[in-house]
């Protein structure tokens, strides 16, 4: 196995965990086992959705972010805020006030990936309307749903738009243009997107469509949201009304801020990770040919249900409706600039996102054959009480372990203590 | 006599169960993901297993699937006891079907699923007596061609 926190951007703090299985059962991959009373995570199962960082009791799921002192190696430092900083301090707040005082913090320039967002809107449509490849195509925006499909639904990779999504698009942009301006090498431009997203630091590590990222790092909304809410209390109110982005590129941050903008009406837009295997189980099934696009998003309500943020996902969205209809929906960025930048494959993938499924129960068809019956069997002994004892999320996955070689059946506190043989005498009692 | 198949599933499936429609395919995919089939083929059997199961619950009273995964391929049977079908070639026809308005509704009965479970297919064999059932036996073959 890889080093764990180079490819992924969760760990466990082993002297917090106590060995609850509140995140072993939220866990959509069911990635995460107990063993000797602490949380291991699989880091080949693991997609990095931040569930087990959302639910855990104990503080014991740390998100790997870069440091602050990560920073000192650049000379020239950009903050790239994703909209979602827009609905963090209060409804009063604007957004160029929230720029500014980002870069007070600590950057020599700040940029808003708003705009990005609003190229991309437009290079979707062009993508739409120039291919013909299987429908729906599929949002390449949230990480986790790339990693998701990758692993899940290994033939729906090629139903993913093969565009960078706006974070990557602004930092490429971004780091040309302020070389060229600050006359600065372009290594020495350090370019860190302030998220929500738990998965942003694995995809800029380890990007699935390119050799290297465009960004340098991320650090969560936490990480600057004190910092921040103190220089915005203590500023003058100056009212920086203006914004350069629109209401398109800031709803974004909310689930249906990718179709908001598109022309093409049969789009569906959906948040949240069960109901995102949902529907992609549809799509797998072949059931939805007929939508053109689908924005799937892990957080719930999109963005703004990030695990890295601090206000109330309830408010967050309703702050980010309020500034759509404050800002509008008529793009600001030059439609013309963008196709053309489109048709050049400024936004393009590098390579396509690989399937990578994950292992059949065996190697050999046949051994997996044995193993798929044996675990049939096990299931059956189980007492699909699905409590959690054994280490494994459910009595199912444990009957999986079992045939890999992971776990034993006597794992199960029923078998071991013959409690189910127990169990089934009273029940047939009461019967 | 083709040898003896290294799995066998089968399958019961309701006619008029547009609730638990699907669920057989989704069972196919998730076992043959375990014994590590290819996901291309598995994508083409969930989507040939998909239209075949809706087309008994939209058509006939109840029918069975079976699943067969042999060294070289994977055969997918499917009976029916219904109404049967009168003119095979018509079937066939992308856009023609037999839905009703209600069906149409719930948006089924497009004509695309005997077309579409047959693109997916290497061999596709269709065989019907009217009033009495339809079977329908298409094999996939493990290094598809048909990808």
């Amino acid at each position: 196995m890889a080093e764990p926190n180079l490819v992924h951007s969760i760990r466990i703090d082993d002297k917090r965990c106590v060995g609850c299985v509140a995140c072993m059962k939220i866990c959509p991959t069911k990635a995460i086992r107990l063993r000797n009373r602490k949380a291991r995570i699989n880091y080949e199962r693991c997609i990095d959705c931040g569930g087990c960082l959302r639910v855990c009791p104990h503080g014991a799921v740390v998100p790997v972010t870069t440091l602050p002192s990560d920073l000192d190696r650049f000379k020239y430092k950009i903050a790239m805020p994703s909209p979602v900083i827009y609905s963090q301090f209060g409804a009063n707040v604007m957004p160029n006030e929230i720029l500014a005082v980002l870069k007070e913090i600590g950057f020599d320039h700040v940029y808003d990936q708003a705009l990005a967002c609003e190229m991309i809107s437009i290079a979707i449509e062009e993508y739409l309307d120039e291919n013909k490849s299987p429908r729906p195509i599929i949002s390449s925006t949230c990480p986790v749903v790339v990693r998701l499909i990758q692993r899940l639904f290994p033939s729906l990779c090629k139903n993913i738009l093969p565009l960078e999504p706006p974070r990557e698009i602004a930092a490429k942009n971004l780091r040309a243009e302020i070389a060229r301006e600050q006359n600065i090498a372009p290594e020495q431009i350090g370019i860190i997107d302030i998220t929500a997203c738990s998965a942003k630091m694995v995809s800029i590590s380890h990007p699935e469509t390119m050799e290297r990222s465009h960004l340098d790092g991320a650090i969560p909304v936490r990480k600057i949201y004190n910092e921040a809410m103190m220089r915005l209390k203590r500023r003058n109110p100056v009212f920086l009304t203006q914004t350069h982005t629109s209401g398109i590129g800031i709803g974004w941050a909310i689930e249906g801020g990718e179709i908001r903008g598109l022309k093409h009406a049969n789009s569906v837009a959906v948040s949240g990770v069960l109901n995102t295997i949902r529907i992609l189980e549809d799509v797998d099934s072949g059931r939805l040919k007929n939508i053109e696009y689908l924005e799937c998003l892990i957080c719930p309500d999109g963005c703004v249900g990030g695990p890295l943020t601090v206000e109330n996902r309830f408010i967050a969205k309703s702050i980010i409706l309020r500034m759509i209809r404050q800002f509008g929906g008529k793009k600001r960025v030059n439609a013309n600039m963008v196709k053309d930048l489109y048709h050049k494959n400024f936004f393009s993938f590098k390579w396509a996102v690989e399937p990578k499924p994950f292992p059949p129960l065996d190697k050999n068809r046949n051994a997996a054959i044995k193993k798929l019956e044996l675990k049939e069997e096990l299931i059956r002994k189980l007492p699909r009480t699905d409590c959690g004892v054994c280490g494994a999320p459910d009595c199912q996955t444990l009957a999986d372990d079992i045939v890999r070689g992971e776990a034993r059946l006597e794992d199960c506190i029923y078998i071991s203590c013959h409690l189910l043989d127990d169990a089934k005498k009273t029940g047939e009692n009461k019967k | 006599m083709r040898a003896e198949a290294l799995l066998h599933q089968e399958y019961a499936i309701r006619g008029g169960d547009f609730v638990n429609a699907g669920e057989s395919s989704c069972k196919i995919r998730n076992t043959l993901r375990q014994i590590g089939i290819d996901s291309e083929v598995v994508r083409r059997i969930a989507i040939a297993a998909y239209e075949a199961e809706m087309n008994v619950v939209m058509y006939a009273h109840h029918g069975k699937m079976e699943v067969n995964v042999y060294p070289e391929e994977i055969r997918l049977t499917i009976d029916d006891s219904g109404p049967g079908i009168a003119d095979i070639d018509l079937a066939m026809q992308p856009g023609y079907s037999t839905a009703s308005e209600e069906m149409r509704e719930m948006g089924f009965g497009a004509g695309m699923g005997l077309p579409n479970i047959k693109k997916n297919a290497d061999v596709f064999n269709l065989t019907s007596r009217v009033g009495k059932g339809t079977r329908l036996e298409i094999n996939i073959l493990l290094n598809g061609k048909n990808g």
